[in-house]
């Protein structure tokens, strides 16, 4: 186990000096750089060309991909992520501020899409064929196919116009409209309320996406011999559902929980767009657009980690769900 | 009075820094993060590497005995106003177009409207009409960067900082310079055109009570002119100067290297609190990095009618107005602002916004064209909202590159300008909302001249002679035309650049289908926006769609057309534009400096190294409640009084 551990942890290190090679050289490589809209348009700024190139010199901008790339993860090596460029904070407490609200929504979600997901995967394939489970499947393909923009923009109206001033009033963008000294429980209140509207959004479509797989693992499993075997030996139905096919879909399931973690702190940037949800999403595009070097890297370098470790973890628990895997 | 003249000056830059959007992307309070720019941690040591500047540091200069200036300059005063009460009077002598009531029945689908609307509801408050407990939920598209007012370079940092900081200058709704009568007794600029001296009023105090003083100004130039401060575009006016001197606490000249036209832009730059920094600047020159500026950053101290009261990141900025601005030990000094509470609502989706618009929870946003057109015409929006519209200084072209073999001969630039059907754009693609643009500089600006200058109209016939006369031929009958260069055939087929907005993108389809008329060939790409700047400012392309905002004044779009100028994109060279440029700058007289600048917008019309296209408008929408827009070229807010002239009658 410790060897494999030792293994699994020097690959992953390989794989993400990897990544963020890669990653560096081609933000380095997009054309422009973080002066390029700053100091490049407005005709009343006429920096000098001795001034430009101190900007250069300052973020690092004057030196090839390849030297920056060093001087970032020699920094790194030191624990420093370097500042943003654009908005003047250290990376890590730019990411810092976006965890919080950004895993606020996406855990919710998370734990929404797989507390529903698992019972009507199941559901659905206890029903297979029958006329109610079809409408579950029509209802999920409809929500699947249902572009989040338009479902946000559709809630919005419903719930934060048309329903202003009733009970079924919703806020319609941001995390919070009261004050910072207002009393704890009224602010985890209206922080909730502020919730709901960017879940639900990001529940559906990974709502119906996993039910469907489940559905579709478990379609696969029922057809297994050892199923044939569980009602020949007179199991119940719900026995054979449970004990015998789901605990054989657990592995991809388990994949599927494990490339899940990033995504848990990625962020959405449409939702958190469209909801002003001070998220990780917004805080990525952001970067990216303005060519924000140090930020890029720093949420690659999360990413990376996390989809790594959401991989390590999703192994190591092959093993706990079935007891044909080993990790030696 | 609230003048709030401290905005201008950073309004000037908010304006400006709206150029960039213009050029690429769409320019909108959320066009925040690529406006950024002064390097982080490394900048000191970079700095401290990095060739001087040209000019030297401030304690390099010697300034004369006041005596001995008083003695030998001749002062000339100059403006000195409360803009409100310009305004105010300005308002006197119009009668509005009808009443509140009925202005507030409109639906705004026509220019009678529209002037109706801005008539009756731009006016101000009759004293105790304004309800001073009132707060305005502004709408900004992005979160603010910083708050120092020397680093800020985003939109909504303007914005803010609009309220918040301090300043002595400004300009009116005409875009013309004064000095502003809430913080300036007397300002005088010598005859030579060398000197400015400004008198400071003595009731001036920053928000920790600390009086602000002449010393807080020529400290502020002192630390932007340090090469070790890492705010080069702050620097862009400020380099034109010898020196700021304050001879006692209201007592200030600014000393200036040639007498020229621009010296009025030049004087004005943001103010910081020299009891602040004075003693954190030098052990941190970045301004941001040490845990005293971390600090200040959360909490600047305000010179402004406006302190920050909160600020949640992402989400908000709200602004309490300042006591201390009105009233100074125990006697109103100013009449305080008409808001309490100025509430900046950060909102990035423009659909989420105008939702927010509708249900009443911001007061005002910028509305894109076509929510304009489509979606605030129903009871929904009209219901608690209304809108308004006026011209804008803002206008957008085809820039051709003039390196490129295709369009090094003006001939074929004018060629392609007689092809495009402008008339069709206008009506079809632009609905009809913008006004037709020809030329560098605003129609009814003085620096246009009076000469009224009408787009290429469309002639197919004449297109083709010219592109004929340019030897753009087809030779081998592909329908293409062609051109023998270096011993080559080159067809004529060229890639033309838009940023990937629709709008955008359909002018240039447009431009693709009459070139196509005359045999050439138009690619148009959309390209993403900091990937079509940099594209530009290395002249890599052959033709583009782009656009600029004119600057308050003319001598800002120099270094689009000098030779060699860093925004000279089309690599356009005409000596004596150039030539007329220098000496515009040069020029004090008004009139004379207007013939100038007529002369080059002639020769510029006759070479058309653009073809230009439209003159923007900007479009607002305003909740019912609230009353006091006017608009200037730049928009409703960034000139004076700008957002100081809102404000929202008492409840009945």
């Amino acid at each position: 186990m410790a060897t494999y551990l030792l293994r699994r942890l020097l690959l992953g290190g390989v794989t993400l000096v990897a990544i963020t090679v890669v990653v560096y050289a081609l933000a380095r490589a997009m054309p422009g750089n973080p002066l390029t809209a700053t100091l490049g348009e407005d005709p009343s700024r006429k920096v000098s060309a001795a001034d430009y190139e101190r900007m250069q010199r300052a973020y690092g901008l004057d030196k090839s991909w390849p030297e920056g790339y060093l001087q970032w993860a020699g920094n790194l090596l030191r624990g420093d992520l370097g500042r943003s460029i654009t908005r003047k904070q250290p990376v890590t407490t730019l990411i810092g501020e976006r965890l919080g609200p950004t895993l606020l929504v996406s855990g919710t979600a998370f734990l929404l899409i797989w507390m529903l997901a698992i019972p009507l995967g199941l559901y659905a394939s206890a029903r297979s064929g029958t006329p109610d489970e079809r409408g579950v499947s029509l209802v999920l393909y409809a929500l699947y196919s249902f572009p989040t923009f338009v479902a946000a923009l559709f809630l919005q109206i419903v719930f934060s116009v048309w329903s202003k001033g009733t009970a079924w009033e919703l806020p319609l963008f941001g995390m919070s409209d009261l004050p910072p000294d207002a009393p704890l429980a009224a602010r985890i209140a209206d922080v909730a309320r502020h919730m709901i509207l960017p879940v639900v959004c990001q529940t559906y479509v990974s709502l119906a996406y996993d039910t469907r797989f489940i559905r579709a693992t478990m379609a696969e499993a029922i057809r297994q011999d050892y199923i044939r075997t569980a009602r020949a030996k007179g199991a119940g139905p719900w026995r054979v559902l449970f004990r015998h096919a789901f605990r054989n879909t657990l592995i991809p399931l388990v994949t599927l929980l494990g490339l899940s973690l990033p995504s848990l702190v990625g962020g959405s940037i449409i939702i958190e767009q469209i909801f002003t949800w001070p998220g990780m999403g917004r805080l990525f595009f952001e970067s990216i657009r303005e060519r924000d070097y140090p930020t890029i890297m720093g949420l690659t370098l999360m990413f990376s980690v996390l989809t790594l470790l959401g991989q390590l973890l999703a192994d190591l628990l092959y093993s706990a769900v079935d007891p044909r895997v080993s990790v030696e | 009075m609230p003048v709030r003249i401290s905005q201008v000056k950073i309004r000037t830059w908010a304006a400006m820094t709206c150029l960039t959007a213009v050029a690429c992307g769409g320019c909108g309070r959320g066009d925040k993060g690529r406006l950024v720019a002064e390097p982080e941690a490394p900048a000191a040591q970079a700095a401290a590497s990095a060739p001087a500047p040209a000019t030297p540091p401030a304690e390099a200069f010697e300034p004369p005995p006041l005596a001995a200036l008083d003695r030998d300059a001749k002062w000339i005063d100059r403006p000195v106003k409360d803009a409100l009460a310009v305004l105010r009077e300005q308002q006197a002598k119009e009668p509005a177009r009808g009443t509140v009531a009925e202005a507030l029945a409109l639906e705004n689908n026509s220019a009678a409207a529209n002037a109706t609307i801005l008539s009756a509801l731009g006016r101000l408050p009759q004293p105790g009409e304004a309800d001073l407990e009132a707060r305005i939920d502004r709408h900004v598209a992005g979160d603010l960067g910083s708050t120092n007012p020397i680093l800020i370079s985003s939109s909504a940092e303007f914005d803010i900082l609009g309220l918040t900081g301090f300043g002595l200058f400004s300009y009116d709704r005409t875009l013309e310079p004064f000095a502003n009568a809430e913080t300036v007794v007397n300002w005088q600029t010598s005859a030579d055109g060398l000197y400015d001296k400004v008198v400071m009023r003595d009731d001036l105090v920053w928000s920790d009570g600390t009086p602000i003083t002449a010393h807080d100004v020529a400290f502020t130039y002192r630390v932007i002119m340090d090469p070790r401060v890492p705010v080069p575009a702050v620097r862009s006016g400020t380099d034109q100067m010898k020196g700021v001197h304050a001879y006692d606490d209201r007592t200030l000249v600014f000393f200036h290297k040639e007498p020229l036209a621009t010296n009025v832009w030049n004087v004005n730059f943001p103010v910081l609190p020299k009891h602040v920094y004075e003693h954190t600047w030098e052990k941190d020159p970045t301004l941001k990095d040490s845990p005293e500026h971390v600090a200040l950053e959360e909490k600047p101290v305000a010179g402004g009618p406006y302190e920050i009261l909160s600020r949640k990141r992402g989400q908000e900025i709200v602004l309490r107005r300042r006591d201390s601005w009105s009233t100074v030990q125990g006697r109103q000094v100013r009449e305080p602002p008409y808001f309490k509470d100025v509430r900046f609502r950060i909102i990035e989706d423009p659909n989420t916004a105008l939702l927010a618009l509708k249900s009443g929870e911001i007061d005002e946003m910028i509305l894109q064209p076509e929510q304009w057109t489509t979606q605030t015409v129903d009871d929904d929006y009209g219901r608690l909202n209304t809108k308004a519209t006026a011209p804008e200084w803002v206008s957008f072209h085809f820039a051709w590159n003039i390196g490129t073999p295709f369009f090094a001969d003006r001939r074929v630039r004018r060629a392609l300008s007689y092809a495009f059907d402008h008339d069709r754009m206008l009506e079809k693609i632009c609905l009809g909302l913008y006004e037709p643009c020809a030329g560098n500089f605003p129609p009814d600006s003085w620096m246009a001249g009076p000469k009224k200058l009408e787009p290429y109209k469309q002639d197919l016939d004449k297109a083709e002679a010219l592109l004929d006369e340019a030897g753009w031929t087809d030779h081998d009958n592909d329908g293409i035309r062609d051109k023998e260069i270096d011993g080559r055939l080159v067809p004529f087929e060229f890639t033309l650049l838009v940023n990937q907005q629709p709008f955008r993108i359909a002018i240039c389809t447009l431009l693709k289908e009459n070139l196509e008329q005359i045999g050439v060939i138009a690619n148009v790409r959309p390209v993403e926006v900091t990937a079509l700047q940099e594209m530009m400012q290395k002249k890599n392309f052959q033709a583009c769609f782009s656009g600029w905002g004119s600057g308050t004044d003319p001598d800002s779009t120099e270094n689009i057309w000098k030779t060699g100028e860093m925004r000279n994109y089309c690599g356009y060279s005409n000596p004596e534009v150039d030539r007329l440029f220098t000496e515009g700058r040069r020029e004090l007289d008004r009139a004379r400096r207007a013939e100038k600048y007529a002369r080059i917008q002639e020769i510029l019309y006759d070479d058309q190294p653009y073809t230009w296209l439209f003159w923007r408008n900007s479009f607002y929408g305003f909740a019912k409640s609230l009353r006091g827009y006017v608009f200037s070229p730049r928009g409703p807010y960034h000139y004076s009084p700008g957002s100081g002239s809102l404000w929202k009658p008492r409840a009945e």
